[in-house]
């Protein structure tokens, strides 16, 4: 028997999260989107080989190494199987296994930490290809980007888990059959699919932030993932292409921001903390200073809307206490997001700015106005809104009036409590 | 004292369907288990993992592959562990991870006396 050499050694949190994308989207790279079965079966494979060795053993010296090769022992031993089913992969495994062969040294160099980001990149463009909607974008990410099982997706998209499974398997499928390679996007299609792209992260990362039924583990690793892979992008050299336009950068600017007020938007209960009652000192100042270091280098190319949300949210977290916010640079902020892209929801967005700022019935003008758009039917935030209104503007029954049908739309349990709150503040008030 | 070994019986493919989170989860919590176990004293030596598979020789020296089919459950691994009497034994493996996913500890006591103390 071995001496005891149980080694105190702490895996990195997500370690066989990050893994399974990383030998998936290598592994693709090498066998293309035809074979993500038996890629996946093992990665699969190797990482449980990893579980039940170290669960006694302990965690090795160099963790990643050692899956890795194990990974690349089970591909060929896959391929020699498959091989003698039908001759298909019959070079590949001789030239994989031959040592010293450029094509063994290359599958090697694959490996490499440099290359392994390059795969996961390319991973995100297929994951984010145009023959698949939204929704299967999102899901394909999930699952092989970010390493979600099914029961993770199912949470996180807030699906069940047939349905999640059905996607995740649609959207594998349709890469399969086109036969999608693991190609960077060519020059001239970059602006569309790095759009593409950012979408796909920013509706993920919305996803994780908003997502009100959704286990709370699961919604921080969602905003999480959205905010790494975003971090990937920025720092590819595709993010240095013109066509890239700084978009990515201030999106990633955009979901720090974010994040860095995530452990203030709810209290002890779960329940929402509105902005004006978040307690600042618990804002992320080191994440707000990595947000802004983004933004900064977003500036160079076409303005989009993710660089002026993140320049609101900049602003926000400039202002020491709420009342100190500069309310002035964020409405003509949203003024500009209505001219490059007009929605009910900016302009929703506007009228509380212009609101805070002291101009209550300009404001309470301004969402009448747009209180019959399809878009904000059944919005309870309006509501919440108008009441607030109405509430600063002294008038209560209203106030009252707009809380009660907001609690008519609010479906989510915070949602219905912090309206309970609002009514009992102003009644206990009156 | 006495010296037993655990014997970490659980079936083949328990582990099967679990996502990379999970993994980490389960390998956590075993990462735990051991490292409070060994802190504490009662478990001599970590053990091994006994990986899949396997051969069987019989007496006329003929050789057939594992996993042992008549089975589903392997035992996955082992550690040495002193305690007083089986008893005792039994109550040490109750923080053992692999009953989390149907599994089974088998403690046998080893005949060899060693002198601890």
């Amino acid at each position: 028997m071995k001496p005891s050499t149980q080694t105190s050694n702490q895996l990195v949190e997500h370690f066989f999260r990050h893994e399974s994308a990383n030998l998936v989207s290598v592994l693709t790279r090498v066998f293309g989107f035809s074979q993500l079965q038996l890629v996946e079966d093992t990665v699969q494979s190797a990482l449980l080989e990893a579980l039940e060795h170290w669960k006694i053993n302990g965690i090795p010296d160099n963790p990643a190494a050692w899956v890795h090769r194990v990974a690349k022992n089970k591909t060929l031993d896959a391929l020699r199987r498959k091989n003698t089913e039908t001759k298909v992969f019959a070079h590949l495994e001789n030239d994989l296994r031959g040592s010293g062969q450029a094509a063994a040294v290359e599958f090697e160099s694959l490996f490499e930490p440099q290359a392994i980001e390059d795969s996961l990149l390319r991973m995100m463009f297929a994951c984010c290809h145009p023959n698949l909607d939204r929704h299967s974008q999102i899901a394909l990410t999930l699952k092989i980007l970010c390493g979600f099982g099914v029961r993770e997706i199912a949470s996180a998209l807030l699906m069940t888990e047939e349905g999640a499974r059905k996607r995740v398997y649609r959207a594998k499928s349709m890469l399969a059959e086109a036969n999608v390679g693991l190609e960077l996007p060519s020059e001239a299609e970059l602006s569309d699919r790095v759009a593409a792209v950012n979408e796909v992260l920013y509706l993920m990362f919305n996803e994780g932030y908003q997502s009100a039924t959704a286990d709370q583990v699961i919604r921080e690793d969602v905003c999480e993932e959205a905010c790494r892979l975003c971090h990937l992008l920025c720092q590819s050299s595709i993010a240095d292409s013109k066509n890239a336009n700084g978009s990515s950068s201030a999106l990633l600017a955009l979901m720090l921001y974010h994040a860095a007020r995530l452990k203030s938007r709810t209290d002890d209960d779960g329940g929402l903390v509105m902005l004006e009652d978040q307690d600042r000192g618990m804002w992320d100042q080191n994440l707000i200073g990595h947000a802004n270091h983004w933004l900064n280098k977003s500036s160079k190319g076409k303005l989009t809307t993710f660089h002026l949300e993140a320049a609101i949210l900049q602003t926000h977290c400039r202002a020491r206490n709420f009342s100190e916010t500069d309310w002035t640079t964020i409405v003509k902020l949203y003024d500009r997001l209505m001219e490059i892209h007009p929605t009910p929801i900016y302009q929703l967005n506007r009228a509380i700015a212009v609101g805070a700022s002291g101009e209550i019935d300009e404001a309470i003008d301004s969402i009448k106005r747009i209180s019959d758009d399809p878009k904000l039917k059944n919005y309870f935030l309006l509501d919440c809104t108008l009441a607030h209104l109405f509430r600063k503007a002294g008038q209560t029954e209203l106030a009252i009036k707009h809380l009660n049908q907001a609690m008519e739309l609010a479906k989510a349990e915070h949602e219905k409590a912090l309206i309970r709150n609002r009514i009992r503040e102003i009644e206990v008030g009156s | 004292m006495a010296n037993y070994l655990f014997l970490y019986r659980e079936s083949g493919d328990a582990h099967a369907d679990l996502s990379p989170e999970d993994m980490q989860k389960v390998m956590q919590s075993w990462m735990g288990w051991i490292g409070e176990a060994m802190k504490s004293g009662w478990m001599t030596a970590p053990g091994d993992a006994l990986k899949p598979g396997g051969v069987i020789v019989a007496a006329d020296k003929s050789v057939t592959d594992g996993p042992f089919a008549e089975s589903k459950e392997i035992i996955g691994g082992y550690s040495i562990i002193t305690a007083d009497s089986y008893e005792h034994a039994a109550k040490l493996s109750e923080g053992c991870p692999v009953y989390a996913v149907g599994g089974k500890v088998e403690i046998r006591e080893l005949a060899m006396v060693e002198i601890t103390n």
